[in-house]
């Protein structure tokens, strides 16, 4: 990168345009379209379904997670993405209120311009919301590069993904509302609730980690803003 | 874990509407017996992509060519491969894995309208006769289980191949062999040669085959007797018919169907090509521009599909000053990228490196895009390109 600005003009803690669609599938009992940039991932989810497979714990829901990539055969990234996506959305659901359940959650990558599995993330915790799916809390996921000069961006792109010495999708927790609005005192707060998830590529020193898990958090709260948003919207629509 | 109980299964009294309904002549969606759903095509970002909207029916297509090497009988032609993915996302009864029967018979009956009625030109496909032909791959998922998939995925695949685009490659070299494929940026795509349009159109048989009705909704299949699909064109040529099985129909209702089949051909042709040729124009006027001001188009075409539903797009713009940025001009560097992954490995190792240099080097010239961009805009020669292009 020259002059340390981004390809497209954006600065390193600007994001792409989101925007959520809810619910444009009419068969599933949720779904919805994220799109950041010109990542787009369509998610669906059917649920709860009566019985667990083999091997999962009877005793409590079990999440199924299906990933159809654009073009070409079924490869260990997808089972990848599949596993991951299956654990951070297991422990954001409230797993014991239909024990014995299986909710499965369709992904279709229908673009990809890096960023993709946060992306999904971000898509498959809408469509779950839309589908009415109990959970603890919203599950809000950013891409983050490291740069070789040790710069750090937010929400890479295909390019910046290739470029960068390393990158990571961080996945946080969905920061709270607070009631007086606006206060400062929250910050510390919201980076004690934890990460819920973290995949990385490539080696990052250990300050380069902590600065993309802060400039993750940073974001995080602006993309829950987004996500309550659109959630309120569609729920009042609905009404 | 059975996957049978998922299946919906009518009512006795839905079944018993429906099919009283029909012997009024009224369809439950309030259609005429030989009336369309709604149809809605838009196009994603990278060149050969769609999406069909028919009725609540949602299929996405998707386009992508590869250098293999061609068939030893045919040698100097490309190959076309159309694969069907019935995404469990469309219908809870659809499973992951192995496709069943219906995924089946849908991929051959597309395949055989558009491979074996010689839509596609092959023969331009070839490179270097005998090593090196394009094997073009159509993907159809199918996203949503709203009835008469076998149509919508026609249109799907249709809509994507007339704007999928494949990058220029040159032979040359000491002996004549070695093909270099060239870069989007450096050398425009070419677009596929489309001989006709072979359109699928499903009837219903319900009644002893009496009562016939087009583009059935998934209530409507759950609860007939029988369906015929016939592939036609635009040209009055019938280029495949399906009836597998199901009630019998007498020749002359076949008839019949048949010529309406070919009068909706002629209305859907038209409508595809109208929303080929308004993306391609708008393609076009973007590449020339690439200036900002062409972002608020560049969202309208994509994001055609949110405008009914929750616009959250033009919502986040006023949140905060650190969402709003530029979408990136360079819209074709995803393309190329795309195009240059193999997907299935490739026989020959000379084409796979030629093809991985291009995409290298693509990366490189990308970066230094934005620079470049308004020298790009002056050259005479993408200009004349352009208007050729569009016709």
């Amino acid at each position: 990168m020259e002059g340390g600005s981004r390809a497209e003009g954006r600065n390193p803690n600007q994001l792409r345009p989101f925007s959520c669609t809810g619910n444009p599938l009419h068969r599933a009992h949720g779904s919805a379209r994220w799109a950041q940039g010109g990542t787009i991932v369509l998610a669906a989810v059917y649920g709860p379904k009566p019985g667990t497979r083999k091997g999962e714990n009877p005793e409590k829901a079990s999440i199924e997670v299906v990933w159809k990539p654009k073009t070409g055969q079924i490869g260990r990234q997808e089972r990848e993405y599949e596993t991951t996506l299956k654990r951070t959305l297991q422990s954001i659901c409230l797993l014991t209120v239909h024990p014995n359940t299986t909710t499965s959650v369709v992904l279709q990558v229908v673009g990809d311009d890096g960023s993709l599995l946060p992306c999904a993330i971000n898509a498959s915790c809408a469509a779950l919301a839309f589908a009415g799916i109990p959970m603890k809390h919203l599950a809000v996921a950013i891409g983050c590069g490291v740069m070789d000069n040790g710069a750090v961006i937010l929400d890479t792109n295909t390019a910046e993904e290739q470029q960068a010495k390393s990158f990571a999708h961080l996945v946080f927790p969905n920061s709270r509302k607070s009631v007086d609005s606006k206060d400062p005192t929250q910050k510390d707060e919201e980076s004690e609730r934890g990460l819920i998830s973290c995949i990385t590529h490539g080696a990052m020193s250990e300050d380069d980690y902590f600065n993309c898990i802060e400039r993750g958090v940073a974001a995080s709260s602006k993309i829950s803003d987004f996500m309550r948003k659109t959630l309120q919207k569609e729920v009042s629509g609905d009404a | 874990m059975a996957m049978e109980h998922l299946r919906w299964r009518p009512t006795v009294n839905e079944r018993d509407f429906i099919e009283r309904a029909l012997q009024s002549d009224l369809r439950v969606d309030g259609r005429h017996s030989f009336d369309f759903r709604k149809l809605k095509i838009t196009f994603g970002r990278e060149d050969g992509s769609s999406e069909v909207q028919l009725g609540e029916t949602h299929v996405m297509g998707y386009v992508t060519a590869q250098l293999v090497q061609p068939y030893r009988d045919r040698p100097n032609e490309g190959t076309l491969a159309i694969f069907t993915e019935f995404s469990p996302m469309a219908d809870p009864a659809f499973e992951p894995g192995r496709p069943g029967e219906s995924a089946i018979e849908l991929g051959r009956v597309i395949d055989r309208g558009l491979r074996e009625s010689r839509a596609v030109d092959m023969e331009s496909l070839c490179v270097v006769a005998g090593k090196h032909v394009w094997s073009v791959r159509v993907d159809l998922h199918i996203l949503d289980n709203g009835g008469n998939l076998i149509d919508a995925a026609n249109i799907a695949a249709l809509a994507a191949l007339s704007t999928f685009r494949r990058p220029e490659c040159t032979v040359g070299g000491d002996d004549g062999q070695q093909v270099t494929v060239h870069d989007p940026e450096v050398r425009d795509p070419l677009p596929l040669t489309i001989h006709h349009m072979p359109i699928a159109v499903t009837f219903a048989y319900f009644g002893e085959g009496n009562i016939v009705v087009l583009d059935p909704t998934y209530k409507e299949e759950a609860v007939m007797g029988g369906r015929m699909t016939a592939t036609v064109n635009s040209n009055g040529d019938v280029c495949a018919i399906q009836k597998a099985g199901g009630e019998g129909v007498m020749s002359s209702v076949i008839m019949q169907c048949l010529r309406i089949a070919s009068v909706k051909a002629a209305d859907i042709t038209s409508k595809i090509k109208k929303a080929v040729d308004s993306y391609t124009t708008e393609k076009a006027l973007k590449k020339v521009k690439r200036l900002p001001t062409s972002v608020p188009q560049k969202i309208s075409v994509t994001d055609v599909i949110m405008e009914d539903k929750g616009d959250g797009e033009l919502e986040k713009q006023t949140v905060d000053v650190q969402q709003i940025s530029k979408d990136p001009p360079t819209i074709v560097k995803v393309s190329s990228h795309e195009d240059a992954q193999p997907m299935t490995e490739s026989s020959n190792a000379e084409v796979n490196t030629s093809s991985a240099v291009a995409a290298g080097e693509s990366d490189e010239s990308q970066e230094i895009g934005s620079p470049k961009s308004l020298k790009d805009a002056i050259k005479p020669k993408h200009k004349r390109k352009k208007k050729s292009d569009k016709s």
